[in-house]
């Protein structure tokens, strides 16, 4: 795709969105057999999928924390996630995805119930159009109640970024592209502590601000459909 | 103050009530206000706040009745998997009630590699390394019968209210039933088809456990499966 004159037209995006508007989302709870917890999300184009295995026992034995469980992270794209081959295996990028992600959603947990043992949660893009590790942030939270992991809350992660001058939510691969910035935010939406966000570009300190706006509103958003996903599974059903 | 209704769904952060309440498992507290930590149903009783996890694995707690494999074993003792993130060690005095002189007696005749053990869960310390004691009557070593494994956040469905799902199981079934609080299900009986109509019967209670009217429905399976007879 060539670079287009204008990414915002009449107030409307190259994918028809206001700007303050979130791609389609679409989140579900407990969607694989074999793993203790998974969640499966849809965020536009972006089709991630997490699943959480544990508490168990960690091994190496010699990474066992004898006072507290340790959080593993893994995102991983799949080869065929991006228009042109993505090489397999862990990269630069990923390396440092799974790194925040671990870090956004570390502080929630109440890992200290569970000494020497260890949680793993494995992110698999399956396609991506721009903030993937934002939808697997939301997935993996999802996953993790799925499993029974006590936590303090949810975490709600989004992108927001700005383009022709214009602050805006949730960001497409080509808006990534030939926008001026763009921003990842996860954060425990209830008492609205940040726990992610990273920022590529610049933004001045009312355009942060305005755009940290935008994100607190999404994130309450998304954080609404996290729980529905979980009620969703969980509801007792009445005899058929 | 409460937010929530009795045996309400209750996802991770969601707000139960605010005030002076015991605060038990699967919830926390902030201040005034306690919320859920997991996804469950919440267990009001006074002023206890409970939730009862819907998943999750096993975790060990003085007391409970859990049925172990043994996996390796060591010089006064072995060690069981527990189907849980935890091991559990049994000594052989917590085994056989007395002293044990361990330059006499070999003590491999007790238990060996594989043995299935119901035991009781004698004392978890802070860093979860828990001693399992099998001396009361009917626990140590089991002989004979057949192991299910059912998620252990699904064991009270199989309990069921006062034990009226596992009544049904045994009497209907015309079996015995061990339940682990691990979610692991000794089944001992003397017709091999009862046994595997109640082995059915648990896969269904874990599949089914979120849909009402279960233990009617069990009682239905089992009875249908009974007085199809045969061999």
């Amino acid at each position: 795709m060539k670079k287009p004159e204008k990414l915002i037209v009449n107030g409307e995006r190259l994918d028809g969105r206001a700007p303050d508007e979130l791609r389609p989302l679409k989140i579900e709870a407990g969607i694989l057999e074999r793993a203790d917890g998974s969640a499966y999300v849809e965020l536009g184009a972006n089709k991630v999928l997490a699943a959480v295995y544990g508490p168990r026992e960690m091994h190496p034995r010699h990474r066992q924390q004898p006072d507290t469980a340790v959080l593993r992270c893994r995102y991983n794209m799949a080869p065929f996630s991006v228009d042109e081959r993505k090489r397999p295996g862990p990269d630069r990028r990923s390396v440092e995805i799974s790194k925040v992600t671990r870090e956004a959603l570390e502080s929630v947990l109440f890992l200290e119930l569970y000494p020497r043992s260890v949680i793993d949660v494995f992110i698999e893009v399956l396609q991506a159009d721009a903030g993937t590790r934002t939808a697997g942030i939301n997935a993996a939270a999802v996953a993790l109640a799925d499993a029974g992991v006590p936590m303090r809350d949810m975490v709600s992660s989004v992108a927001v970024g700005k383009i022709d001058d214009t602050i805006v939510l949730d960001l497409t691969k080509d808006e990534d592209q030939w926008g001026t910035t763009d921003m990842p935010i996860a954060m425990v939406p209830r008492k609205k502590l940040i726990t992610l966000l990273q920022m590529d570009g610049h933004f001045t300190k009312e355009e942060f601000e305005q755009a940290l706006d935008l994100a607190f509103k999404a994130c309450e958003q998304i954080y609404g459909m996290q729980r529905q996903a979980l009620r969703e599974k969980y509801a007792i059903k009445q005899e058929e | 103050m409460l937010y929530i209704q009795n045996r309400e769904l209750v996802v991770p952060g969601q707000l139960i009530a605010e005030g002076g309440y015991n605060v038990r498992e699967g919830a926390y507290r902030e201040g005034k206000q306690v919320y859920a930590s997991v996804v469950g149903l919440a267990d009001l009783r006074g002023q206890d706040i409970r939730i009862i996890p819907l998943q999750g694995r096993y975790i060990p707690k003085p007391g409970d009745v859990v049925i172990g494999v043994v996996v390796d074993s060591y010089y006064s003792g072995w060690i069981l998997d527990m189907n849980s993130p935890y091991m559990g060690n049994l000594f052989v005095s917590d085994l056989l009630r007395r002293k044990v002189d361990l330059v006499r007696e070999d003590i491999s005749q007790y238990l060996g590699m594989g043995d299935v053990v119901v035991a009781n869960v004698k004392d978890v310390d802070e860093r979860m390394r828990v001693q399992l004691e099998a001396g009361e009557p009917g626990m140590g070593r089991v002989k004979g019968g057949k192991l299910v494994e059912v998620s252990p956040a699904k064991v009270p469905r199989v309990i069921g209210r006062k034990g009226s799902m596992l009544n049904t199981l045994q009497d209907v079934g015309e079996c015995r039933l061990r339940v682990g609080q691990n979610g692991r299900i000794m089944i001992w009986g003397k017709n091999p088809r009862m046994i595997n109509a109640v082995v059915e019967a648990l896969l269904m209670i874990e599949r089914e456990a979120h849909i009402s009217g279960l233990t009617d429905r069990v009682h239905l399976m089992l009875e249908k499966i009974k007085s199809e007879g045969g061999e």
